[in-house]
């Protein structure tokens, strides 16, 4: 038997002081608190799909390709006798209610639309926003549901917003990988997609709704709620992601047909109308190591779309082709979340219909860049850095130089050299490019898992192809910067 | 003249009580419920696998993404233990509260012993790719060292005289064989921090720096 001296059991002492004090502690811990925020359908916590609303986890990503699926058990359930069931509804309606309210100043304020040389206000508050009431989550086995009712303050109604109803499975193939197969039927081209570095999703999420507006793409967001239409989808091993499908024209907020009364097929007293089918695309790659999650990928679409307003819905067609590549690189710490992504689209236009009615060039370019860097710290403090670069052809019928004109009482539709008529420009390209460059930063504060406060600021180092004078009538890029204070609440 | 006791001898006399401390609890644990899995509830709960579970740790428990255990032949004792502590919520560590907890709310005696059975009864990782940013030749040898002989200097307990030199567990100990690092640093330092409460890790781990956690994580993570 060995012995044991003083050095030796004093180091067991110690070590049983130490076990003494863990014990103590285990007992005199605090009862398990509850969770801040249960989602309704799943009982689980926010961040266990978004890093910040809407960047999601790769726990997000899987949940929504699966058809927003999971629950927590909680179903009411109608079988037959012989066992068949019939009914698997989630016992709560998984509904919610997104809350925006904002505060936007320019840089500089607009020209008045009705005096000559007075400004209008250099700031607006939007109380609401916007307000959007959600379903989200399980409709029945394998059937799951992302839909959003928006009121929008300016418009002042209701309306679809992002729309996205699924069929999903998961199979085990026979090299034992996972196959995850679905299809998604929905109102707006890339909204199918897991990842936030595409449109639908994709950065900045909020931008302030008071602002002056330019050249943007189709596939971002040009066509969104104006369409609707199947996504097939495969994902293989969580990694592998490849989707196709069409997008048709959805009669959404279109008036009545002036010879029934009634809703019916569009005609030519609808502007801008989709035609036909037309093809969406998407494939990526997501690999998972450690605490990162690094996405590589492209997408894209073909849109053919009739100008319609006075012209028949047939012929020639304007044609839209986006290719875009995207990355992601995303980090999920204890305390710390980061993440990166980017993506490049370049859209070829052939404007075949708008080239005929003498209103373009026969064919253009846009391209569009946006990448951002984003860092949490303990999922409340929140930075981000991004870079917005619109850039494509100059085009003097598609950007024209003259400037907006207005008169007294009405800003549209005065022609120039109406009586009364002065120039506004704001919107206008004096070289008739549509160029526009601007850094986005923003801060946000977490109060809650549910009450989010940003403060953003967008600086343009380019707006309609120019720094200084771009409108001709003396507005320079920087007095288009917004500040925007947002405060957003979800319940 | 001074007798000294080999390092070694203490290390091994305190796994021998904690084997004794965990082994108390666990029968404890078992003896409180594991209700028999009929082929009724063994088919629920594949297709339960197959629906709910598959999310994160895979249909047959092979997880893709490291932040979920992989529970292929994990010991069933030991995945029922852990789906009773979500659903009590006395498992407290940051992921069990803010996923686990809300899942296993719901779930009966029933469902969890036949889940347990079913994941136990998966083969784990015959053939799961090493990760492209593998550990180094050194982390693997330092985390092999710690688990097979513990660190003598600090008092750290060899981990294979609990969890087996094949670490492929026991009646009384979970399996760490091939178990995603991430995951496993993860706890580690959950019982480091004490939020996940288990009172023989809490001290084991006690002595334990980050960087052996790290160490002993990628071993284990290495092991087929």
């Amino acid at each position: 038997m060995e012995q044991c001296n003083w050095f030796q059991l004093n180091a067991w002492f110690q070590r049983c002081a130490v076990l003494a004090v863990v014990l103590f502690g285990v007992m005199c811990a605090h009862p398990a608190q509850a969770l801040p925020l249960f989602a309704r359908q799943t009982g689980m916590a926010c961040l266990a799909c978004h890093t910040n609303y809407p960047e999601l986890t790769h726990f997000g990503r899987m949940f929504k390709l699966q058809g927003y699926q999971l629950d927590d058990g909680k179903d009411l359930e109608v079988t037959t006798d012989d066992g068949k069931q019939l009914l698997s509804l989630p016992a709560i309606p998984n509904l919610a209610l997104f809350i925006m309210s904002g505060y936007v100043s320019l840089g500089k304020a607009l020209p008045d639309s009705n005096i000559p040389g007075a400004k209008s206000f250099k700031d607006g508050i939007q109380f609401p926003q916007q307000v959007s009431l959600l379903y989200g989550g399980k409709i029945a086995p394998h059937f799951g549901a992302f839909a959003q009712l928006t009121y929008d303050s300016l418009a002042g109604t209701f309306g679809i917003d992002n729309t996205d109803f699924r069929f999903a499975d998961t199979v085990i193939l026979p090299n034992k990988t996972k196959l995850t197969y679905g299809v998604s039927i929905n109102n707006n081209p890339t909204i199918e997609d897991p990842w936030n570095t595409t449109p639908a999703f994709g950065f900045p999420y909020v931008p302030p709704e008071i602002n002056v507006p330019y050249a943007g793409l189709q596939i971002n967001a040009g066509l969104a709620y104006q369409v609707a239409g199947p996504v097939f989808y495969a994902l293989w091993n969580e990694q592998l992601y490849a989707a196709f499908g069409f997008y048709k024209a959805a009669e959404v907020g279109s008036p009545g047909n002036p010879i029934t009364g009634a809703a019916a097929p569009y005609d030519s007293a609808s502007g801008s109308v989709p035609a036909g089918l037309n093809p969406y695309w998407r494939l990526a790659y997501e690999y998972d190591f450690d605490r990162y999650a690094f996405e590589v990928g492209t997408y894209g679409a073909r849109f053919k779309i009739y100008p319609g307003a006075g012209n028949a819905l047939s012929g020639l067609t304007n044609n839209y082709t986006d290719v875009a590549g995207d990355f992601q690189f995303q980090f999920i710490g204890e305390k710390n979340t980061a993440t990166w992504k980017g993506t490049y689209v370049k859209e070829n236009q052939s404007l075949d219909a708008s080239y005929a009615l003498g209103g373009s060039n026969a064919t253009d370019w846009l391209s569009y860049l946006s990448t951002d860097f984003t860092y949490w710290y303990n999922r409340k403090y929140g930075a981000t850095v991004g870079y917005l670069s619109t850039k494509g052809s100059t085009d003097p019928l598609m950007y024209p130089s003259a400037p907006t004109l207005c008169a007294a009482n009405s800003c549209t539709g005065i022609a120039a050299g109406t009586p009364g008529a002065f120039p506004v420009g704001v919107t206008n390209s004096a070289n008739s490019n549509p160029t526009t460059n601007a850094w986005v930063t923003e801060l946000n504060y977490m109060a809650w898992l549910n009450v989010k406060f940003v403060l953003q600021y967008t600086h343009y180092t380019k707006f309609n192809g120019g720094t200084t004078n771009y409108d001709g009538v003396g507005r320079n890029a920087r007095d288009n910067d917004t500040t925007y204070l947002l405060m957003w609440f979800a319940l | 003249m001074k007798t000294k006791t080999q390092p070694m001898t203490i290390l091994a006399t305190l796994a021998s009580a904690a084997m004794a401390l965990v082994a108390a609890s666990t029968a404890m644990a078992q003896e409180a419920a594991a209700p028999p899995v009929t082929p009724a509830a063994a088919e629920a709960a594949e297709n339960l696998a197959y629906t709910k579970c598959q999310l994160c740790h895979g249909p047959q428990g092979h997880s893709i993404s490291p932040i979920y255990p992989a529970l292929a032949g994990q010991k069933a004792w030991y995945i029922l233990e852990q789906l009773q502590a979500f659903k009590a919520q006395t498992r407290g560590d940051p992921y069990a509260r803010g996923m686990m907890w809300g899942i296993a709310s719901n779930m009966s005696d029933t469902q969890m012993a036949a889940l347990a059975d079913y994941f136990s009864k998966q083969t784990p990782f015959a053939s799961e790719p090493a990760p492209i940013f593998g550990p180094s030749a050194a982390d693997i040898a330092q985390g092999k060292s710690i688990y097979s002989e513990g660190i003598s200097a600090t008092g750290v307990a060899p981990c294979s005289a609990c969890h087996q030199a094949d670490a492929k567990g026991s009646d009384q100990f979970p399996r760490l064989a091939g178990q995603h690092a991430l995951y496993l640093i993860k706890q580690l330092r959950a019982f480091h921090s004490g939020s996940r409460e288990q009172i023989v890790m809490n001290g084991i781990v006690g002595p334990l720096k980050d960087d052996d956690m790290k160490a002993v994580s990628l071993y284990l993570e290495s092991v087929r």
